[in-house]
């Protein structure tokens, strides 16, 4: 299974967030808050880089069918990231009877008033809105989601710009009885918003699409991991993405590994367990490789131990932050990689497996949602958040048991990530581990922490991050454990930030239990 | 009472607002009576096409014609009230082609700018097209608002002299020396704005000249001065959806046949229609297949019709009329033309004309050739302008950047009040800061509900036809409140919840015909809200007798609390009255959330509801709990049986 063991497209140098520098725009700032490694591979992020995707597209997705020759260049303009390698709406292949909003819309938009028709208004999402709850200006998500579709008509193309304080959270998806696809709705509007009515070269698109290319980032720092954690936290540069970037002080950046996951998974020899009956393949997303590959190592361990040949497919950043920023555009070109190679891999046998409970979200929901690729729903139902697999298709209770639990016993204060809560998770780490001796998990209740990824690191939206994260942290000390534990790497800087703590991945956890 | 005007119009529908309207702006002392609110009748339940001629090219040219030449009028007069969204005659392909192609040479004879296009040119244009629509003729139709049109006129006649009584159904026809002289009519609650429990009155009205424009009953006028006008009723059903899977309007292109239309009307899409001759224009019975019909043979153009929701059917009659003795057997077949009735000529009895037929789109044409005709009798001479003069609210589009800007409205509400008042906008918008929402659906602000309130009095179904408040998916189950509480301000308690009630039964109306899927959880979330919670089923202010507050207020000492409290129930109410005061502290801690994106009203609001919700929970004690359980067992009885569908 080296076929696996290459480091990702970006790493082998084609890296196409990296064309031309910031003097494209005319700006002849170096871009703060981007570290200062090898000017001229600096990220475009101030140059919205269209005419990548007709390319591609294009040359995958002739369409003879389209009469009108409006065909693909006409969507790539527009494009909200719907064009699809199988030739999208006007396909023949498709079923007649198919009317699905996601390619309705030649234009490239989605038409979502349909969505509309199961809200019967009860407000139970308006309730369950961490960001309704204390910002008075946010209209909250039965407006944004099927009121706003509702009163749309095909011509109108103004969103209104409170869908920008949605930090896409989710909850309200999960609240609804009548599942209306709210965050869809939020994540298309958002897109076409950003699309059609953000300044462009305004500073808070800029830093949104430098939070959102946070892999971008990531990938650049880690090459100069020391620096970057260093020079990234230091204080005049700090003050200074506050003033120019809206990126608050408070924050401190998540410190860099010096050695990647995919560095260390090369230097292991890749996988050491190769076994045609049971693989997995894993996406560890940019947190795990970058920030905490300690992760990434325990999810190989431990599913090593189970007997699980692992293989880690080329991949991008799974569009978490992308979609919370409306960067459809981008967050559809790294899909198209996710998707093919994935796509492989479940060819070769193999589940998908993530350990970040909303890559999984991702992939399972948003992709399909927004998205009309090939094998998209293929690798939506082959997709399992890392824990969530083992408790379906092995013993762990039985193999916890007999490994006897810890001889030290370590408390942990539990944070469900709203991700995992849409995904039914919410509860598996606390059930996992009531009954390990040594282990004391303790849930901390079913407040949002507050930063919903990129959202805290808003400067202009960081007092109500902390506002909504109240909760938690109260509850987190609350609990006897000194140590966090979550599945979601934004979820534990916001409870590293709030209480001081350290934050554990439950696989971390899993592996020490376990002993692999 | 005595002093004569010099035309009395009976009708506010749109030919009679159009009548008024047009002899008001030649300088003829007019006064309109209508027995409901404005487009009481036929008007205001219509299609809502603004016909291009298009239907008509092929039976009826000189319709056809008319039809056009209206189209451009209005949507130069009335802007604000047309939504331009183009039409489309499709062709499926068991749809005959000769047809297709007579149709295309009839619009082309009648000057009808047409353009063919092919099947996928059509999905483009509306991507929820069946993909075996063949191909379909592009032209001119459009969407237009009656209840705008009609008030719109009505104002522009108030403003240029002319009364305007609505409420006041003609019950008498004055007739002296074998001469129409004037109406009696029967203020149901007093002249001017409809205030409800205002004591009814009768009043005499002289006139030089009556108009009858009743429409489908005109028969009735006619017989109350004693002459004969056969009207042939001819009943229509319309579906309408809770979205529009289409923005722009789809025929079917084929001869004469019913569920053939689906027009686009603001947030909704209408599906149409059926053309069934009936008696009483008033009684008639409203049939289940008729909205099968249109869901069923709509879907074959748009499928994604069949399994979406609709929010409620309703039914309107053709004032069809031909003359005596032509004997058509189809009503379909009956000509769709406006008709002329010159009492004095034809039966002998001068002072009153009598106008029937025709459409809403070439509804001022038809006034201007009837005030034409009236200004003859009285030997008035004045021109028409009525073709150049832009309606109240239509001198110029509202700026939608504005209104955001200036009124703090979210885009997509600044986008609807702004189609909603046109040039008004300005005007209306600026009274109110803050301006909350008042109809979530609908994205109707407080101070487009006053002002229509300001013009309507206590009549909320005429705020909602101005207004579209409580016209969206909810059917006023979220805002028939709301909206009845803007009237506190000016009426007493009674006559609000009067017309809260009014409000929402006629939303339940319509929706009886929308009972299944979403709709049916709709309408149970809303029975159970307002008959639970609002407990508006066991309303002690509903009860025989006084309600003593005071009592409750006093503490539980002060003996029998509620109305029917013994002993044993008041100890239930004062602990019921405890809890729902957390709540209330707990929901107006929210509410004060909402209060500020709302605008701050809400504050009030909560704080009012708080109170009320312990008074309630406190004369109700016991009680509410056994109506809530009686009532939820019928409810859904009624569910199971109506949900068949
Ligand atoms: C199902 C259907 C669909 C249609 N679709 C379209 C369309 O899409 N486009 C189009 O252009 N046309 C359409 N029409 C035709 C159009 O609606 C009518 O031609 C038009 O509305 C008639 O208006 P009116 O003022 O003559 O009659 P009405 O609107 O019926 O007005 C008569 C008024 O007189 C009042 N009245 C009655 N008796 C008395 C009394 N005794 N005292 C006082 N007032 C009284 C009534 O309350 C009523 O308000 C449609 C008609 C139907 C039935
Ligand atoms: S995704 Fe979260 S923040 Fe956005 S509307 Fe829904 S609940 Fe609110
Ligand atoms: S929870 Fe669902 S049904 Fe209820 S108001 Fe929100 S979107 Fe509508």
């Amino acid at each position: 299974m080296t076929r696996h063991t290459d480091d990702d497209a970006e790493g082998a140098g084609r890296t196409n967030e990296a064309s031309g520098g910031c003097g494209d725009c005319g700006c002849g700032e170096p871009s703060p808050g981007v570290p200062e490694a090898g000017r001229d591979e600096q990220p475009s992020v101030f140059v919205p880089d269209e005419g990548e995707i007709p390319e591609t597209d294009a040359a995958d997705a002739p369409d003879p069918t389209r009469a009108d020759g409006a065909g693909a260049a006409d969507r790539a303009a527009t494009d909200g990231g719907v064009e699809s390698a199988s030739g999208g709406t006007d396909s023949t292949e498709l079923d007649p009877d198919a009317y699905d909003p996601v390619d309705v819309f030649p234009g490239g938009d989605l038409d979502l008033r349909e969505g509309a028709d199961s809200c019967y208004k009860c407000t139970s999402c308006d309730t369950s809105c961490p960001v309704a709850e204390v910002d008075d200006e946010f209209p909250g998500p039965k407006f944004q989601g099927p009121e706003q579709w509702r009163l749309k008509r095909k011509d109108d193309h103004d969103i209104d710009e409170s869908i920008t304080s949605c930090s896409n959270c989710m909850r309200c998806d999960d609240a609804c009885p009548s599942s209306v696809p709210l965050s869809q709705m939020h994540n298309e509007a958002r897109g076409q918003f950003v699309e059609r009515q953000m300044e462009k070269l305004s500073v808070e698109y800029v830093r949104n699409r430098i939070l959102a290319n946070y892999r971008t980032s990531a990938s650049l720092a880690s090459k100069f991991p020391r620096t970057a954690s260093f020079a990234m936290n230091f204080g005049p540069a700090r003050w200074a993405m506050e003033k120019v970037m809206g990126i608050p002080k408070e924050r401190d950046f998540p410190e860099f590994a010096t050695e990647t996951f995919r560095e260390w998974w090369k230097a292991r020899g890749g996988a050491q367990v190769e076994n045609p009956d049971k693989r997995v393949a894993y996406f560890h997303g940019c947190y795990s490789n970058y920030n905490t590959p300690e992760v990434g190592k325990a999810m190989v361990r431990v599913y090593e131990h189970f007997g699980y040949e692992v293989m880690v497919p080329p991949q991008k950043c799974s569009g978490t932050p992308m979609f919370a920023n409306g960067m459809l555009d981008d967050a559809r070109r790294h899909a198209e990689t996710n998707v093919e190679n994935l796509v492989e891999a479940i060819g070769d046998g193999a589940d998908v497996i993530a350990s970040c409970t909303s890559c999984s979200m991702s992939l399972r929901q948003e992709y399909p949602e927004l998205f009309d690729l090939h094998g998209i729903e293929d690798v939506a139902e082959h997709t399992f958040e890392a824990l969530e697999y083992l408790r379906i298709h092995e013993d762990l209770e039985g193999e916890l048991d007999a490994a006897g639990g810890l001889d030290d016993e370590r408390a942990f204060a539990y944070h469900a990530p709203c991700h995992a809560r849409n995904q039914g998770l919410s509860r598996q780490a606390v059930e996992t581990f009531r009954d390990v001796d040594g282990v004391k998990m303790e849930d901390v209740g079913d407040s949002c922490s507050g930063i919903s990824g990129t959202y805290g690191w808003k400067e202009e939206k960081y007092e109500k991050s902390m506002e909504i994260g109240a909760e938690m942290f109260e509850h987190m000390e609350d609990a006897e454990g000194e140590v966090g534990m979550t599945e979601c790497p934004t979820c534990a800087m916001q409870m590293e930030h709030g209480t001081g703590y350290e934050i554990e991945h439950p696989l971390q956890l899993l592996e020490d239990t376990l002993g692999a | 009472m005595d002093r004569q005007v010099d035309v009395v119009v009976v009708g506010g529908g749109s030919t009679g607002c159009g009548v008024v309207r047009d002899l008001a702006r030649r300088g003829l002392d007019a006064v309109l009576v209508e027995k409901g609110n404005l487009t009481h009748g036929t008007t205001g339940r219509m299609h809502g096409l603004l016909h291009s001629g298009g239907r008509y090219a092929v039976s009826d040219q000189k319709s056809a014609r008319e039809c056009i030449e209206e189209n451009r009028v209005l949507r130069d007069i009335a802007a604000h009230c047309v939504e331009e969204t183009g039409g489309l005659f499709v062709k499926r392909p068991e749809d005959s082609e000769e047809y297709f192609q007579e149709k295309l040479e009839g619009c082309k004879a009648c000057d009808i700018p047409v353009e063919v296009i092919d099947g996928e040119e059509a999905r483009r244009r509306e991507p929820y097209l069946a993909r075996d629509v063949e191909k379909a003729i592009a032209l001119p139709d459009g969407a237009v608002d009656p209840f705008r049109l009609c008030v719109s006129n009505a104002a522009d006649a108030r403003e240029h002299g002319a009364r305007i009584e609505t409420h006041a159904p003609v019950t008498d026809v004055l007739v002296e020396d074998g001469e129409v002289v004037g109406v009696e009519i029967e203020h149901e609650t007093g002249p001017g704005k409809r205030v409800h429990r205002e004591p009814g009155t009768t009043e005499e009205i002289r006139a030089r000249h009556v108009v009858n424009a009743t429409g489908a009953w005109a028969g009735n006028v006619g017989e109350m001065a004693g002459v004969d006008v056969e009207v042939r009723p001819s009943k229509g059903v319309m579906t309408v959806m809770n979205t529009r899977q289409v923005d722009t309007v789809i025929n079917r292109c084929r001869p004469k046949g019913d569920a053939d239309i689906i027009v686009p009307h603001e947030t909704a899409c209408i599906l149409g229609t059926t053309d069934e001759e009936v008696d009483d224009p008033e009684d008639y019975p409203e049939e289940e297949w008729e909205v099968d019909l249109m869901i069923e043979t709509l879907s074959e153009l748009v499928p994604a019709l069949e399994d979406a929701r609709t929010l409620r059917s309703f039914w309107g009659v053709r004032p069809l009329y031909e003359p005596p003795g032509t004997g058509t057997e189809d009503p379909t077949d009956i000509t769709r033309d406006y008709f002329l009735l010159d009492h004095g000529d034809r039966d002998d009895l001068p002072g009153m004309t009598t106008i029937v037929g025709g459409k809403l789109t070439t509804y001022r044409m038809m006034a201007e050739s009837i005030s034409d005709h009236v200004c003859d009798a009285l030997g008035h001479e004045a021109t028409c302008d009525t073709a150049e003069a832009p309606l109240p609210g239509s001198e110029n589009p509202a700026r939608m950047e504005a209104l955001m800007d200036e009124f703090g409205l979210r885009s997509p509400v600044a986008r609807r009040s702004g189609q909603r008042l046109g040039s008004r906008a300005d005007d209306v918008l600026g009274e109110y800061d803050p301006n909350p929402i008042v109809c979530n659906c609908e994205s109707v602000t407080r101070a487009e509900v006053q002002d229509a309130i300001g013009e309507a009095g206590s009549d909320l179904n005429a705020v909602r036809l101005r207004t579209r408040a409580s016209m969206g998916n909810c059917q006023g189950g979220f805002c028939t409140h709301r909206i009845a509480s803007e009237l506190a301000e000016e009426y007493p308690e009674p006559v609000v919840r009067d017309a809260e009630d009014e409000l929402y039964q006629e939303r339940w109306k319509g929706q009886r015909h929308a009972l299944w899927g979403e709709q049916l959880s709709q309408a149970m979330l809303n029975h159970l809200l307002h008959a639970t919670t609002m407990n508006r089923d066991g309303d002690p202010a509903n009860l025989d007798g006084e309600v003593d507050f005071g009592a409750f207020d006093a503490g539980a000492d002060a003996g029998d609390a509620g109305v029917d409290g013994s002993g044993g129930e008041t100890g239930t109410a004062a602990a019921d009255g405890g809890r729902a005061s957390d709540d209330a502290a707990t929901d107006g801690g929210r509410a004060d959330g909402d209060a500020a994106t709302d605008g701050g009203r809400a504050d009030d609001d909560a704080a009012t509801d708080g109170g009320r919700a312990d008074d309630d929970a406190a004369t109700d004690g016991g009680r509410a709990d056994d109506d809530a359980a009686t009532d939820g067992g019928r409810a859904s009885d009624d569910a199971a049986t109506d949900g068949g569908r």
